[in-house]
């Protein structure tokens, strides 16, 4: 279970990414995050940005055209 | 017709043909084409038109179509790498703002300007990093000077404050602690320096305070005050006060000169005893003459007068001259220049017994006295006069303090006084000393009386009750034993006296004793000495040792007795200040006679003559006897 959801839908790549790294900072260290995009290239932006921050990806899912990404902060 | 063969794409394009093949695929390629740019809209760049079509004006759309879709895939690449690497660059700032130096930001970004913005963060970190290093040596360095100062402030040994400009305490070494009774704890931050400051300074202080806040000049840097400790015990003390630069604080130094004080009011009080006892012992001398003239003639007076009421007159005359005398008598016990007594080994400890049973009666029933007494016997080579004297002047002292009854207690015991209290009591001199005690818990007295209790003429009692001789007589006689009288009294409370005789003497007279035998010898021995008293005690000392003594007064009969005995004696005694015929002559001119007797010359002080053997007339008969035997057998 998330601690927390965050919903992107309808917005374009790179705006979720750039959302996300500035409401981030809000969650605690070992925190579980839900991100939720519909924009096609979010889950490329999303593994790019986990890698560069040291962030985990515990699951990908997708549902119709939107993605939704677990994170551990 | 139409619907039968209807495009599939909806029927966008109005072929007339309808069965030209060729119209079948155009519409087919355009709407390709559209879907393609649909899904290139929605940022899917991966599509490309692989299709060969003869037609150049389809060919060309299909080839702009993938050239966009290119140009607008590498616009999305760099859109993404610049949002990725400024998302990086963003996190590794927070990190670093929050003071995580591991963080680092990555130097790979294709896009030259996301690659040096990280280069630009790293170096930023580093100096930063270089920054805080400084700022740690720094910091070190400012905590061993700190602790350094700390060390010093500790152990200067100067109780050390430090104030703030409304006086409250920041800082106290373990000196003030000491000093004030307080702790650390309990006073840094709470208290306020003027606390502990005595009332009849503190108002000096405070102005002294504010005028160094206007210009340090105006204020003394040192002064004396006075300050109350936990106890509510008052200490003198020094203080040295000073401004801490840049700050509003002050650094107080303070040097408890209370022992200090009181060593220079003892040397102040002796002196002034000293002082005393030379007046007192002069007057007494001029009036003893003055009154032996007055009792002599008196006498004779009374003698000759049969004419009873003249004689009344007389007698009168005589009582109050020897009334005069006795005064005079007393003021030459207080000056130590009344001749001493007959000295006696006494039994302290049961003479105070005695004593004790003596008094009571005296005193009064409703004065209790108790006794402390050492379980062992006390003995004491003193006069017993003097004692009496000492005891009987305290005690009663004691009883006249008591006017609605109490206790006096006597206490006897034996102590030896170390170099310790030799530093805070530099007139008595370290040894073993019998302590004679006695209290009472009457009325006390203040400061003031206290100073000048000793003094000749200084009492407190009503005029016909006291003389104001009876203390300054057992302070004469304590000193006259090398002795020391201590008086410790609180007003309402009660009045001790503490006497300190040295025991010396008893060692001395032990010492002697065991050479006794050494000292006897059979010689004959010449004493010169216009002193008949001196003469003769000396004489009597050396006859009782085996000795023959032949007397001179004076230098012509010594000659002329040392000439009609010149094998027989083998040793003279000479006294340095004869009348007539100097000492020295006298040992001259006998000496001519026969150059192999031994001679001593005498004197009243201590003298160093170059090749003449000489003696000290105040030290014992025991030690001149010493001296004379070594001599006679050539040992000195």
């Amino acid at each position: 279970m998330a601690d927390k959801l965050l919903d992107y839908s309808g917005l374009k790549c790179p705006y979720p990414i750039l959302k996300l790294s500035a409401q981030y900072p809000q969650f605690k260290e070992g925190e579980i995050i839900e991100v939720i995009a519909d924009c096609p290239t979010f889950e490329k932006d999303i593994k790019a940005w986990c890698s560069k921050l040291g962030k985990t990806i515990l699951n990908i899912e997708k549902q119709g055209n939107k993605i939704k990404v677990t994170i551990r902060i | 017709m139409m619907e039968q063969y209807a495009c599939k794409y909806g029927g966008f394009l109005k072929c007339k043909n309808l069965f030209c093949e060729q119209g079948q695929i155009l519409s087919e390629i355009l709407h390709l084409c559209s879907d393609i740019i649909e899904k290139i809209g929605k940022g899917d760049t991966s599509q490309r038109i692989d299709l060969n079509i003869e037609r150049y004006a389809v060919r060309r759309l299909i080839d702009c179509i993938n050239r966009l879709s290119k140009e607008i895939e590498e616009l999305i690449n760099l859109n993404h790498e610049l949002a990725i690497g400024i998302c990086e660059h963003f996190d590794v700032l927070r990190r670093l703002q929050r003071g995580d130096f591991s963080a680092r930001a990555s130097e790979d970004s294709h896009v030259e300007m996301v690659k040096m913005l990280g280069q630009l963060i790293n170096r930023q970190r580093e100096r930063f990093l270089e920054y805080i290093d400084k700022l740690k040596e720094q910091h070190e360095d400012l905590v061993h000077a700190y602790e350094q100062q700390n060390a010093i402030l500790s152990s200067v040994g100067v109780a050390i404050c430090v104030v703030d400009e409304d006086m409250t305490i920041e800082f106290i070494n373990e000196e003030a602690e000491t000093l004030v009774g307080y702790s650390k704890k309990e006073l840094e931050g709470k208290v306020k320096w003027t606390d502990f400051i005595s009332e009849e300074f503190l108002n000096k202080m405070i102005e002294y305070h504010k005028l160094r806040r206007i210009s340090p000049s105006l204020a003394p840097r040192q002064y004396e005050a006075k300050i109350k400790d936990r106890n509510g015990k008052t200490k003198d003390v020094l203080i040295n006060v000073a401004l801490i630069p840049y700050t509003k604080k002050s650094i107080v130094s303070i040097i408890d000169i209370s022992e200090r004080k009181k060593i220079q009011e003892q040397l102040i009080h002796s002196q002034k005893m000293e002082s005393l006892g030379m007046l007192s012992s002069r007057i007494a001398h001029e009036f003893n003459n003055i009154l032996s003239g007055v009792l002599g003639f008196a006498g004779l007076l009374e003698e000759r007068i049969e004419d009873k009421n003249l004689n009344n007159y007389v007698k009168k005359i005589i009582e109050a001259a020897a009334r005069a005398r006795d005064i005079s008598k007393k003021l030459l016990t207080f000056s130590r220049k009344e001749e001493i007594g007959q000295l006696q080994q006494l039994n302290l400890t049961q003479y105070i017994i005695n004593f004790s049973e003596f008094i009571k009666p005296i005193i009064g029933r409703d004065i209790e006295i108790k006794l402390n007494l050492s379980e062992h016997e006390i003995h004491y080579k003193i006069d017993p006069t003097h004692l009496e004297v000492i005891l009987m002047n305290l005690v009663t002292n004691a009883r006249d303090a008591m006017p609605e009854g109490g206790e006096i207690k006597i206490s006897l015991k034996e102590t030896f006084i170390d170099l310790e209290y030799h530093y805070t009591h530099p007139l008595v001199t370290p040894g073993d000393y019998l302590v004679l005690c006695i209290s009472d818990t009457g009325i006390g007295m203040d400061e003031e009386t206290k100073k000048r209790i000793f003094e000749p003429f200084f009492t407190t009692k009503p005029k016909e009750k006291g003389t104001g001789l009876g203390l300054s007589t057992v302070f004469g006689l304590i000193k006259r034993y090398n002795g020391h009288i201590h008086v410790y009294s609180e007003a309402g409370k009660g009045t001790t006296f503490k006497i300190y005789l040295p025991q010396e003497k008893i060692k001395n007279s032990n010492s002697i004793s065991i050479q006794k035998e050494k000292l006897k010898g059979n010689e004959a021995i010449l004493i010169v000495d216009d002193e008949l008293q001196i003469r003769q005690s000396v004489s009597s000392f050396l006859k009782e040792y085996g000795y023959e003594v032949y007397e001179a007064e004076d230098g012509k009969k010594a000659i002329k007795i040392f000439n009609e005995n010149k094998e027989k004696i083998a040793l003279c005694l000479i006294d340095l200040v004869l009348t007539g015929i100097s000492g020295i002559e006298v040992m001259k001119q006998i000496k001519s006679i026969n150059p192999h007797v031994k001679t001593i010359i005498m004197s009243g002080h201590p003298v160093d003559f170059k090749d003449i053997k000489s003696i000290d007339k105040s030290i014992s008969f025991e030690e001149i006897l010493l001296k004379i035997r070594n001599i006679l057998d050539g040992k000195e």
